[in-house]
Parts: structure tokens; sequence; C-alpha cells
């Protein structure tokens, strides 16, 4: 069976500059795979070109064995990818309802209200709060909320940009822990994260990125395991 | 008294004209960072629009019946800005969505003087300012010494309907909060599934079925035409956008008031007379945009990033 | 996809590019029109009746015959980048066939005319436009080759003389450009055409040689030798009145444009430098000429005092310049596009108050007339003619000299200024304010004084104006003029000195050129605008340092490939208004 994502040799270029450089990696149906590497190793840029807000110069994206990277974002999402960018990226001028409902915006099924239902009893803060505006909130509220609007839309796959940035130790563990509630609830999950410890732990499959190109991957606890990730990104040796 | 009053009444009839024209500034601003010159054109080909419907369309039957011609004409003019916006918005902006700033607005430089010289060249008899239809909808309201045409009732009552109608929709529809989204931020609005080109084409026809409808009601209001009011009534429009703080709704209208009582009030009362009224609006935007450039609805926040 | 490989094969394009010049060069000797139109026999007997001598060819046929010949030599020949030449080439052929062919079919001849009609054949511009798709076609199969680069290593004389002949030519180009079509006026029915056909000859030629780099070497040589090739290229202008172009009317024609070159330079430190959008700056030049206009002496003019011309100019330009300092001082708080919309507000009040002749010094709708002429030291006015070195040169010359003379000194300043320490942070300022403002440059003041450079040059501009024409009227500094004045920047492209110079030439030669077209004048000048912006948006003589930003192309001229609402690093950030 073909995995439900799979990249092959992608390139992406800004302008002269290469940000990724042959790329290739895949996500099975119903794991967890993680993308670590330095700050400026391109991960965000895979992630951006795989939900089509770039194009790549060589490569290519299949989703579900089809091709996607020649599809602009918004149809991409259509046929079920979420990413939740960096940053998180809400609406901050409008409420949480309001980014709830922006999240659902390609669906127009009858459950919409009962997902939403269902964010707010994950993150009861939301739903205490949901009239009041996004840009109020805390970093780590404005990650769950960032979360739930990207759960919204019912992705096969969900794509998390390091959401644990700027988070305290125990908020980074509380959405840790929610991203392994949405594996167990079916959703397949492309993670992307600098904070390599608590991403390999929790992956099923993890891939080192290293100025542009793939250099590692395997079995998370593997990788835990190997000593030159351990050298690099964990501070040992 | 009578006469500020009856200045009130003429200052908020073109600040009605002027706040539905600035309502298509507004919301294109808000979306994609472009100031509109052409929007002020939009206006003009609405009010020509219309005066062909009358003049060729309508039958002579029907002209003097008020309820049905001006509809008609209404309709027409609406429909004609719309679909001369959408043409522009494809040929002209679109191909420039990700260029460099100045690009776009050299480009709407160029629209609103092509738009401007082919109603001039096509339209027959546009070289002079046209007569428009009077036939329906005469007479004052006398209220107490102070007149209120009925024309220039019309023009306050549409102006404030249509307004809270948009911001109804803008607040509250799923088109409306996509058009918020991608003016916060264009990209995860992408992420959301969000087609802004969609949006953006949507943005456009709004503001252009407004302004077409000013536009005709402008004419029916002034009883002529020619194609100079577009540039005028643009600019006033673009200050009152400005005022009222660009992307603000409310704001737009509520300038456009603004910049209409200061225009007739200045052209009343203040030294130069109607000869420097224009002026006056000058100084009014010039101030505005040193002492509070947000506006007096805009908002301060930025979008994250 | 079976197309592109027919196309890529060396063969087949070597045999479309000698075809496409052999019938370039056969369409130049052929019938251009079959029948007499009704405004008379097309120019140089290309009617059918009149066409006696298909080898006795003079102007548009012989210049298509000329740029023929050469595409044959250059498809034949091994050519250093005979793609990038070849397509040039093609393309100049190209307009020229479609540019006669649309006029002689839309004047009344209709597709008969142009093609075959009662019997009789006159496929010249048929043959053209097909020639210009073949040679085009033979270019396509492969990327275009780089630019080939000549040295210029050269002995001085050498280069000197390489320069010389460089001008000379460029002179003797501009002569016939003006002259293409008749002197001006509605001498011929067909003038429009034939400048236009004229054109697309030029166009053509210099299209071939940029792909040679013949043109790349020359600016690199004269960047070499820069005191050298200023003096020759001033030389060259002083000279124009003595080529054919050398009449009254083109004389009065060049003063004007002059006048608006050196105010189109001057809105280049603005916005081309700066980076800060003007859309009332031909407030500036109007400010001047009436500053002028009463200090010299006018009639209408109430202060009644006549002061020499050099002091007129230095007070125009000091008076230009305060107003640009107090235009430009809400750039302290005001960007971007709304910094254009002030600009713009300051241009519109300076319009009203001169319609509505405020202190009586603009005189109104009746404008200042009668402003006297300059006169020379031994008492010669400005607009007679005189003789020199033997020649008589037509009236208007001494004003012609007087212009040049001011644009070498305002592009000397230009020049000066955009090297300079201010000039580096005016483009810092551009490419980022708030950096700029982080690496310590005052952004405020230099904004400032930026406005008050580009207002003083205006000013200056303006005062020689007012002189030039005698007359001077609110009319003359409308909104249309600013914009006018804009997209000569940005034509010519921003930030470049030539450009500027080269967009006011065009913008106010053609509307000369083409007044059968007046009518259509505005509209063709509104479409172009849009044009330019979607397809040469960095102007036609970019600024080597704006090339890349303005065109999103990087250092090698590649764009790049396409990203609907991608985010290449440079893309504009969200405007938002400066809330603090």
């Amino acid at each position: 069976m073909s995995p439900l994502l799979e990249v092959r040799n992608l390139s992406v270029a800004y302008g002269a500059i290469e940000a990724v450089r042959d790329i290739s990696f895949s996500v099975e149906e119903g794991q967890i795979v993680s993308l670590i590497g330095a700050n400026g190793a391109g991960k965000t840029t895979t992630l951006r070109t795989i939900s089509g807000l770039l194009r790549p110069t060589r490569g290519e994206v299949l989703f579900r064995g089809r091709p996607i990277h020649r599809q602009a974002a918004h149809e991409i999402l259509a046929s079920g990818i979420a990413h939740c960018p960096e940053g998180r990226r809400l609406f901050g001028r409008m409420t949480v309802e309001e980014n709830l409902q922006l999240g659902a915006y390609v669906r127009n099924d009858t459950g919409i209200e009962a997902d939403m239902q269902r964010v707010y009893e994950l993150f009861p803060v939301l739903g205490e709060r949901r009239q009041n505006k996004a840009g109020l909130f805390s970093g780590g509220e404005q990650q769950m909320l960032a979360i739930g609007r990207a759960m919204m839309s019912k992705p096969k796959l969900l794509m998390l940009d390091e959401p644990s940035m700027g988070l305290s130790p125990i908020m980074t563990q509380r959405i840790f822990d929610t991203i392994k509630e949405l594996q167990a609830d079916g959703t397949t999950i492309l993670l992307v994260e600098q904070n390599a410890l608590a991403a390999l732990a929790l992956s099923d499959r993890g891939y080192v990125i290293d100025l542009g190109s793939t250099t590692l991957e395997g079995p998370g606890l593997d990788l835990l395991a190997d000593q030159r990730v351990r050298a690099a990104y964990l501070g040992e040796g | 008294m009578t006469t500020l009053l009856q200045q009130l009444v003429y200052g908020l009839i073109l600040g009605g004209t002027v706040g539905l024209i600035a309502l298509g500034y507004t919301m294109v601003y808000g979306i994609v960072q472009l100031i509109n010159f052409a929007h002020g054109e939009i206006f003009m080909v609405g009010a020509f629009g219309a005066l062909a419907t009358f003049t060729w369309v309508i039958p002579e039957g029907v002209k003097g019946t008020w309820y049905i011609t001006l509809p008609l004409m209404v309709i027409a003019g609406a429909v004609v800005s719309m679909v001369i916006a959408l043409i522009i918005e494809r040929l002209a902006y679109k191909p420039l969505r990700n260029a460099p700033r100045l690009a776009p607005l050299i480009t709407a430089l160029g629209v609103s003087v092509a738009l401007k010289e082919a109603v001039r060249i096509w339209y027959p008899g546009a070289t002079a300012p046209l007569p428009f239809p009077k036939e329906f909808l005469t007479g004052s309201i006398e209220l107490g010494s102070i007149l209120i045409p009925k024309t220039g009732l019309l023009i306050i009552v549409v102006a404030v309907v249509l307004t809270v109608l948009l911001q109804v929709y803008i607040n509250t529809s799923r088109m409306g909060r996509a058009m918020r989204a991608t003016a916060q931020d264009p990209d995860t609005a992408r992420l959301m599934g969000i087609n802004p080109d969609r949006t953006i084409v949507l943005t456009f026809a709004i503001g252009a079925v407004l302004a077409g409808v000013a536009g005709v009601l402008y004419g029916v209001h002034i009883n002529n035409i020619s194609i100079d009011i577009g540039f005028q009534n643009g600019i006033f429009a673009f200050t009152a956008a400005v005022l009222g703080g660009i992307g603000s709704i409310r704001g737009a209208v509520i300038g456009g008031f603004v910049i209409g009582l200061v225009k007739t009030i200045a052209g009343q009362y203040f030294p130069g007379g109607t000869q420097y009224d224009y002026v006056w609006i000058f100084v009014v935007l010039i101030a505005v945009l040193v002492f509070r450039p947000q506006g007096l609805f805009g908002e301060t926040e930025r979008v994250r990033a | 996809m079976s197309e592109k490989t027919f196309f890529t094969n060396p063969a087949v394009s070597r045999v479309l590019g000698v075809a496409g010049a052999v019938l370039a060069v056969i369409a130049a000797m052929l019938p251009w029109s079959t029948f007499l139109l009704n405004k008379g026999a097309y120019p140089d007997k290309a009617t059918l009746q009149f066409f006696d001598a298909p080898f006795e060819l003079t102007g548009f046929r012989w210049e298509l015959l000329i740029i023929g010949v050469v595409a044959l030599v250059c498809a034949v020949a091994k050519v250093p980048a005979q793609r990038r030449v070849l397509r040039g080439l093609g393309a100049g052929i190209f307009a020229i066939g479609l540019i006669n062919f649309g006029f002689i079919a839309s004047a009344g001849g209709g597709l008969g005319a142009v093609t075959a009609l009662d019997g009789t054949f006159a496929f010249g511009s048929v043959a053209a436009l097909v020639a210009g798709v073949l040679l085009v076609l033979a270019t396509i199969g492969q990327p275009l080759e780089e630019i080939p680069r000549w040295s210029t290593k050269l002995p001085t004389p050498v280069a000197y003389l390489g320069l010389v002949v460089s001008f000379a030519a460029l002179l003797y180009v501009v002569s016939l450009t003006l002259t293409a079509g008749g002197q001006g006026g509605a001498a011929s029915p067909y003038s429009g055409p034939m400048f236009l056909s004229f054109l697309g000859f030029a166009g053509g030629m210099f299209a071939g040689a940029a792909g040679l780099g013949v043109l790349k070497w020359i600016s690199r040589l004269s960047e070499q030798h820069r005191v050298f090739s200023i003096v020759v290229l001033l030389l060259c202008a002083l000279s124009l009145p003595f080529t054919d172009a050398g009449s009254e009317y083109w004389m009065t024609v060049a003063a004007n444009i002059g006048v608006y070159a050196a105010t189109a330079i001057g809105l280049n430190i603005v916005v081309g430098l700066a980076g800060l959008l003007d859309l009332g700056y031909v407030a500036f030049l109007g400010i001047g000429a009436f500053v002028a206009a009463n200090l010299s002496g006018a009639a209408a003019s109430q202060l009644g005092i006549h002061l020499p011309f050099y002091l007129v100019v230095i007070i125009s330009a000091a008076i230009a310049g305060i107003f640009g300092a107090i235009v430009g001082s809400p750039t302290l708080r005001v960007r971007g596009d709304y910094l254009a919309i002030v600009t713009l507000a300051f241009g519109e009040i300076f319009q009203i108050a001169a319609r509505n002749n405020i202190g009586g010094l603009t005189g109104g709708s009746n404008a200042m007339p009668n402003i006297p002429a300059l006169e020379w030291f031994d008492g010669t006015a400005f607009n007679e003619s005189i003789t020199l070195f033997g020649a008589k040169l037509p009236s208007g010359v001494l004003y012609y000299f007087l212009i040049v003379l001011l644009i070498a000194a305002v592009m000397t300043v230009f020049a000066n200024l955009k090297n300079s320490r201010m000039g580096r942070a005016w483009i810092a300022i551009r490419e980022d304010e708030d950096a700029a403002r982080a690496m310590g440059i005052k952004t405020g003041q230099a904004k400032i004084l930026a406005f008050l450079c580009g207002a003083v040059l205006a000013g200056i501009a303006g005062a020689v104006f007012a002189h030039k024409t005698s007359t001077v009227s609110y009319e003359s500094f409308l909104f249309m003029e600013s914009v006018t004045l804009l997209a000569a920047v940005i034509l010519g492209g921003m930030g470049s000195i030539p450009g500027a110079v080269l967009g006011a030439s065009l913008l106010f030669v053609l509307p000369e050129k083409l007044r059968e077209f007046s009518d259509y004048r505005l509209l063709i000048f509104g479409l172009a605008l849009i044009l330019i912006m979607r397809f040469r948006p960095q102007g036609l003589i970019p600024d080597a340092h704006r090339r890349a930003e303005l065109a999103g192309e990087d250092a090698e001229g590649h764009t790049l490939q396409d990203k609907p609402g991608g985010d290449e690093p440079e893309q504009p950030k969200p405007q938002e208004v400066p809330a603090r």
C-alpha cells in the first residue's frame, strides 16, 4: 500500500537561494512522523510547499498516490491536508468561534457544530471564552486554538509546525498529549519540531533535515538513541 | 441658522454619495492593499451605464414612472460598474498580485485614465456634460424652513441602509469571514481553504456595485453627469475612507458624511468660499494622516506575523 | 509536445530563420496596398498602381529591406547569441508588418487592401508579418543564449573612437526618429504609421544590437571613460539643431521635452532613489514658473519687478525648495500609499490656488502672459534665430541649448547625489525604512531632503519653462501632468538617469508624432501604463541596483518560477498605517 503522503526529491528555492534540496520522506497512514533539524534547515519551507503556499523547483509531492504539488493551497486543504503554521497565525481580530468556523470553511456538512463542541471539550478554556478575540489569548491557548482550527477541516493529514515554540514545559506537554490523542482518533500527523527529544519520543518515524537535505531517518526511538542525533540536537557528546 | 441647517442637509447628501464610493476603496485596500484609483471612474461608468439604459433601453411609455425606471437604472448602473470592475481586476490587477507595491498603484492610475478616455471617446456626446433624466422624483420635503430634496433623501437613506447590510454581511456570512480573514493574513486564509482570488473578486464586485448605485443616484440628484465626476468624487471618497480608517465599513460612510459636511460648511463660511472648499477637504485629509493615521475607526493592532 | 521537439531541431531553426529573413527582404519589394486609399497613395510607392520599381526602395520599405538583410546575414553566418539577435530583429519586422497591415486595413482599405482584391495582389504586410513570426519561431526551440561580453580593455584612442561613433550614431537615430514620417504637424496623412514603422525598425535593430551585447559594451565603455562620454554626449545633444531635425518646430518641441526631462530627473530623486511616491510633483514646476513670471516683469504681475535671470532662477529654486520641504514634512509620520495621497492633496491645493489667482500671483484663468524672453549678452533674444558656424539655426535654438545645459547640470547633480552618503541613505530607506533607521540613518531628515532636492530641480526647470513658453497658466500643472511625469520616470526605469530622459522624450514626442491619433492619446497613454507595469515594470533602461527587486528577478535576469501568492523574500509586506 502506498503511503498517505510521499515527498520525492523535493527542492524549493527563494529566488536564487535553495532552501530545500532534494528532500524525500514518506508518512504512512495513522503514524506520527517528525522532521527535526536546526533553524533554517528547511523544515518550514517543506511544510509550506506541501500545503501549496510555495511551488517546488523540482521533485514531487504525492498525497494518497496523487501528485498535489501543482495544486493551489485551498484545493490541497480540501483534499485533506491541514497545516497548522509556525507562529500559529490566528486571526487575531476575530473571535475563537470565528477562527474555528474559518477552519471549517471548506466543509458544508452538518457536523461542524458538533466538531466545534469537540474542540471546546478538548480545550475547555476555548469554550469558556469563545466570543473573545483570539489575539487576546496566551501563547499556549493560541496554540490550542490553532490546532483546534486545523482540526475543524477534518483532515486526513495534520501538519504541525513548531507547536511547542515559545511554550512553557507544562504547556508543551499538554500539546504533545493532545497530538497523541489526535493520532488515537485516526489522524495522521506530520510534525516539525526543534524540540527533538519530545518529538522523537512521540513519533513512529523521524527524519533529520540538515541544510536542506534529509541526512538520517528511522523509527523515532531509534533516532533518539542515535549518537549523531544526540550529539547534534540533544546537546550530548 | 436656517442657512447652516440647509448646508448641513446638502453636506449629508454629498456625504452619502461619497460614503458609498468610499466603501469600495476601504474594502479593496483592506484586502489587497491597493489604492484603487480607478474606483472613482467605476462610479462614473455606473452613472453612464444607467443613462444609456434610460436613453436606449427603457421604453418611452414608462420613462416617467419613477418606481419602474429608477430601479431599472440602479440595477443597470450597478451591473455595468461591476462588469467593468471585474474585467479590470482580471486583466490589470490580478497579474500584479505579487508585484512590488508601486506597480499596481501605477496600473490603477493607467486604468483610471483609460476608463475616462474610453467613455469620452465612445459614449455619444460625452465630451460635454450630459443631462441626466429628472422626470421622476422631483420636489423637496419641507422641514420648517429647510428643504430636503427627495433625491437627496434617497441618497442618504440608501447609503445608510446599504452600509448596515454590508456590515451585517461581512460580520456574519461565510464569505464575509473569508474576506476578513484574507484581509488579515492572506497566507493563513489560504491554509483555511479560502480561495484568495474568489474573495478578492467578490470584494471588487461589492465595491463596484455600491459605486454604481452611487453613480446613478448622483446623476438623478444633480441631473447631469460628465466624465469628470469620477476623479473628483473618487478623491473625496478616498479621503473619506482614510478618515474613517481604512478597512472599516462604518468608518468609510461616517467619513463620507464628514467630508460632505466639511465641504459645504467650508464653502459657506470659510475664507475663499466655494472656490476653496475643495482645499479644506485636503487639509482635513492631511491633518488626519499626520495626526491620526489609523483614522477614526481604524484598527491599530498589527496582524500577528 | 511534438511541436516542441520540432522547433528544438537545430536544422528546423536554421531553415525557419533563413526563410523568415528572405521573406522579409521579399516583403520589402512587394506592393503593400491593392488600391488607392481614400487619404491618398500609401507612401513609398507601396500602392499597387504606383508600384513600378520594386528595387527603388524608400521609407519603411527601405527600412524593412535593411533589417531583412541584417537578419539574413545573422541567420546564415555564425553570429554570437544568434537566437537573441534574430528574435529582436524578427520582432521589429513583425512590428513593421503589423503597423502597416493594421493601418492600411483600418484606414478604409479593409482586408482586401492588404491581400488580394479584384485579381490584384499586395501581400507586402502579410509577408512581413509571416517573416517576423518565422524569425521568432526559429528562436523558441532552445533557451536564449547569454548576452556576449565584449572586452572593453582597449587602447584609449580606440575606445574614444568607439564612443564617438556610437554617440554620433545615436544622434543620427534621434534625428531620424524626429523627422520620420515628415516634419511634425499633419504633413502627410500617413505620418503616424510611417513614424511607428520607423520605431519598429529602430526597436528591432536596437534589440538585435542588445542581443549581440553591443549596447552593454557601449554602456561599460562609457562607464570607463565617464568624463569623455559625457562631453561627447553633450556635444551630440548640442549639435542636434545642425541635423535634419533642426527646424523651429522641433527645437520648440525638444525644448519642451527638455523641461519635462529635467523635471522628471528631479522626480526621480524622490521616487526612484528614496522610493517616495509623489503624485503632485508638477506643483513644484508650477511654483518655479509662477515665481519666475512674477519676478521677470511679466505684464500681468503686480510686483512689477524685473530681476536678472540668474537671480530669478535662484529665487524660484529656493521657493520651490521651501514648498518641497513643507510637502515632505508629513513623511515624518506618513508612509507608502498614504504619502502618495498627501502629495496628491498638495498638488491639488496648488492647482486650486493657482486657478483662483491666489494673491494675484498666478493670473487665474487669464494666466500670466507676456513673460519677456531671455536675452543673450549681446541683446539677442532667445526666441530669435541665430547663425552659428555658418549654419542658420531656427528660432528657439538658444532655448534648446539652454535646456540641454540644464539637463546636463541636473544629471550631474543627480549622479552626484546618487553616489553620495545621502544617496545611499535614500536607497536604504527605499529598500527598508525600519532597517535604515536601525542603521542610524536619520530617515526623517533624509526624506524631507529628498523632497527638497526634487523640488529645487523642478523649480529651476519651472523658471526656464516660464521664459521659454512666455505664458504660464495653471492648466500646465494639472494632475495629469504629474501622472505623465511619473510615467516618464517609470517608463524609463526608476532611479536611472538616462531612463528619465528617454521616458520624458517618448511621452512627449509620441503625442507630437501621432497627431492623427490625438483623440486617442490619453487612452493609449493609460493602456500603455497598464501594459508597462504588466510586462516591463523595471522600465526601459533599468537602474542596475533596482533591476532585481522591481522585476522579481534574480541577478541573472531570469524571472522566478510562478508562485501563486508565493512568498519570495522581497514580497511586499502588508501595509499598515504606522500607529506610533
